[in-house]
């Protein structure tokens, strides 16, 4: 480098004031910190952090790990029943959920259904049915109906509404819906509208959820079973309470690879879908 | 323009044309907007009148208050032998249906086929049970196809209307009014979403529907050429008043500087065919 | 638009009746739908499930929704509020930790920043934890460091870092603002890149997705609860198998009012963090 090219500042430049944004950053920190301190307190119900047990559990929990790196391959014929059961809930939930979604998300939605009422009245109970946890759910429903398919099936169908009717809703109630102007020019019903424009116009985005659903019910199926409502979970939770690693390894390994299959197969179907 | 042969031959849509009569009608927006101001008219039967004005000066209002899609704050409306002012529900959808509306943007559902879209031209003829099913009868078909081969767009009945042109989805959004087998063809700024063209295509298409159906037309227009050219009676609006009622031809050009409120600009003429 | 004027022309020759012209096929979509309606049919006939007992559905959910929230037993409620705050903390310890962990690495498995086999061995762990149910992430970890509400935060930290680490390299790989081209154009290397260019715009979306995952870890932490982790899951599986019903629409009414009221605030600042302040 010269000494030509480096600029000089022939008088030194006055740094304009710097924005205050000090106050409210430390406000925000401190907030965060105290709410985090909060967490870590027993004595409200905080959580009390230990890593003195983990060390003391730690050979116990090595000798875990290491039995289930060792997969019991012998174990596969057994899985292979729940595993079908798992991914029929899976199929037949998110088929029940499909059909049940339709009305009720263009029951949710300002523009295919003006009646503010009961549009509120789906949506309060869509938010109420999305802020029970699924195991919660199925662990209800076994109370009700007892242990089996049945409650697992009903958890998914409940879970996957919740998701459809909320993202779809949302997407229908954010476009720009000019075709039903016009069919209310010409004289249409609301449910005219709605089935006869509304429904095919909006059908990708209801299937491309419908498809999303498919894929979270493989994830929650394999674990309703831990609660009693059927699928490889239950088997799963017996053989955690066999300490039986080997045989869980399988089984979670089973599950890692249905997921993945089911997630490629409709990543492509939604790539035609689009 | 070729004049279609097929409405001499039986099959097009064919009904009586109806009077519009507005007394004293004012509407003020929720937000305080007065969009019209005390406007009264006669316009018989079988006319073809445009309503020229700058976007603001209420004529999309005024157009909207003729099938109930604007309430009116005050006044009377009246279609044919129906008050429309305090209409609603079944009553309402039923004079919608003897009134055909276009719009700027063809409304039309983009992801679903020109049939589908044509026959909700149909929808407000439909009993209750076939309705709520949405199956058309032979006859809604019928006269579906007519429209749609009325206007030339026979072909691509199958087409998603998204994939057609601006000029062709605005043919199909004609055969969707016509297929109401209305009494008032309704238009708002019909051509200003096309090119020059394509908008003397459509343009002519709507006199062609005055002349051979015998209809009564409106239509909203910001052009002077082609209010001008294509309709017989020209209605002025600014700031919701009437400013100007009177044969279109012989509108001159102070008459449309009144109407705009300032000097006649390049882009208040479409050009093209003259 | 000249192509349908013309066969505008030709329509003035045809016959009087209109011929619906013939509908385009449609066998792909018609197999793919029998097929699809085939493998439901299969699986709802085989599926262990007695259909009949719907009927007596709807009458089992009035009776049992009546002794549940007909009278809720409220005395409990300071043990459940008490049970809900420990399902929170364990949910934003798990969250903090996520989020800790995941952004660095996340950042590492991002196009142009971490060397190529970091990059992809990175994004397979991702794919694999993402993968697995976050349940059975949980179990496995509590079989290793045993069930306390203090292991249930480190499963929801470790479980989530699949989706964290993907939602972070998405969005520095979005980044398209060419700030870190002029960093780099400056003489700035990759640390320079990631401090000064990649950091601040990516920071609203990070904080963002870091709240997202705290609304998502408030029902797994009940989840994990169920499981044995403590906190309300624990206590609403309890009550669900002594049949103390009215303690259990007690404990619901308190886990939606909270998911809801922390989806609410948490779903606020988390526009306000997008749009700015």
């Amino acid at each position: 480098m010269t000494p030509g090219t480096t600029a000089e500042p022939a008088t030194r430049s006055e740094l304009p004031p710097r924005p205050r944004t000090w106050p409210r950053r430390t406000l925000i920190v401190s907030a965060l910190a105290a709410f985090t301190v909060a967490t870590c307190l027993p004595a409200i119900g905080g959580v009390e952090i230990d890593l003195g047990a983990i060390a003391q559990n730690w050979r116990r929990g090595a000798a875990n790990l290491s039995a289930l790196l060792q997969p019991n391959w012998a174990f596969v014929p057994r899985t292979v029943q729940p595993m079908l059961e798992t991914l029929q809930m899976a199929f037949v939930g998110a088929a029940i959920a499909a059909a049940l979604s339709v009305p009720l998300t263009l029951w949710a939605a300002r523009p295919t259904n003006p009646h503010t009422p009961s549009r509120l009245a789906v949506r309060a109970v869509i938010n109420v049915i999305r802020a029970v946890p699924d195991l919660v759910w199925a662990t209800i429903l076994v109370a009700m109906v007892g242990v089996g398919a049945l409650p697992g099936l009903l958890t998914l169908v409940l879970f996957d509404v919740g998701i459809v009717v909320k993202l779809v809703s949302e997407a229908i109630d954010s476009a720009d819906h000019p075709y039903l102007e016009a069919a209310r020019a010409g004289g249409a019903t609301q449910h005219q509208m709605n089935r006869g424009l509304a429904l095919p116009q909006n059908l990708p985005l209801f299937a491309n959820q419908w498809l999303y659903a498919l894929e979270l019910n493989v994830r929650i199926s394999a674990i309703l079973g831990i609660v009693g409502a059927g699928g490889i979970g239950r088997l799963l939770d017996e053989r955690f309470g066999f300490f039986a690693y080997g045989d869980v390894s399988v089984i979670i390994l089973e599950i890692l690879v249905v997921v993945l299959i089911i997630e490629a197969a409709s990543h492509l179907l939604r790539r035609r879908l689009a | 323009m070729t004049l279609d042969t097929r409405a001499e031959a039986g099959t097009g849509p064919a009904s009586a044309a109806w009077p519009i009569r507005l007394d004293g009608v004012s509407v003020t927006y929720p937000n305080g907007t007065a969009a019209l101001r005390d406007v009264s008219l006669t316009i018989e039967a079988g006319e073809m009148v445009s309503v020229v004005g700058l976007s603001g000066s209420g004529k999309s209002t005024l157009i909207r208050t003729l099938n109930g899609l604007v309430p009116v704050t005050s006044g009377t409306v009246t279609v044919g032998p129906h008050t429309v002012t305090g209409l609603s529900g079944r009553r309402l959808r039923q004079v919608r249906g003897h009134v055909g509306m276009i719009f700027q943007g063809f409304n039309l559902a983009t992801r679903v086929d020109v049939y589908r879209n044509t026959l909700v031209g149909r929808f407000a003829q439909a009993g209750a049970l076939r309705g709520f099913l949405g199956v058309p009868t032979a006859h809604d078909r019928d006269v579906t196809l007519a429209a749609l081969d009325m206007v030339g767009m026979l072909d691509k009945v199958w087409t998603r209307a998204g994939s057609l042109s601006g000029g062709q989805q605005q043919r199909v959004a004609i055969a969707r009014a016509l297929s109401q087998e209305p009494s008032i063809m309704l238009a708002d700024e019909p051509v200003a979403s096309l090119d020059p063209p394509t908008a003397h295509a459509v343009m002519g298409e709507l006199e062609r529907i005055n002349a051979d159906h015998h209809l009564t037309v409106l239509v909203n227009l910001h052009l002077m050429d082609l209010a001008r050219q294509y309709t017989h009676r020209m209605i002025g609006l600014r700031g919701g008043e009437v400013v100007y009622d009177g044969p279109a031809a012989e509108a001159t050009e102070a008459d449309f500087e009144q109407i705009y409120g300032r000097r006649i600009r390049p882009q208040d003429r479409l050009g093209g065919r003259t | 638009m000249s192509d349908t004027l013309e066969s505008r022309t030709r329509t003035t020759t045809a016959s009087p009746a209109v011929v619906l012209p013939p509908r385009p096929s449609r066998l792909v979509q018609t197999v793919a739908t029998a097929v699809v309606g085939l493998v439901l049919l299969v699986s709802v006939t085989t599926l262990d499930v007695e259909w009949a007992a719907l009927r007596d559905l709807p009458a089992a959910v009035g009776e049992y929704g009546v002794l549940m929230f007909a009278d809720p037993d409220w005395s409990r409620l300071p043990r459940a509020l008490f049970e809900m705050w420990r399902s929170i903390s364990m949910a934003w310890l798990g969250a903090l930790l996520c989020v800790v962990v995941s952004i660095p690495l996340g950042m590492l498995a991002a196009d142009g920043v971490g060397p190529t086999w970091l990059r992809f061995t990175l994004r397979g762990v991702f794919a694999v934890i993402r993968a697995v149910p976050e349940v059975i992430i949980a179990l496995v970890l509590l079989t290793v460091t045993g069930l306390t509400p203090f292991t249930g935060a480190l499963a929801l930290g470790i479980a989530g870092i699949g989706t964290q680490g993907k939602w972070t390299y998405e969005t520095i790989e979005t980044l398209r603002d060419g700030a870190a081209d002029a960093v780099r154009a400056a003489g700035g290397g990759r640390t320079a890149v990631v401090r000064w260019a990649l950091w601040p715009a990516a920071l609203p979306a990070l904080l963002s997705f870091a709240l997202y995952r705290f609304e998502i870890n408030i029902r797994m932490s009940a989840v994990l609860g169920i499981v044995g982790a403590g906190g309300i899951g624990s206590m609403l599986a309890n009550y669900t198998n002594y049949r103390a019903w009215d303690t259990v629409g007690m404990l619901l009414i308190v886990v939606v009012v909270t998911t809801m009221a922390v989806d609410a605030v948490s779903g606020a600042l988390r526009r306000r963090i997008m749009e700015g302040p």
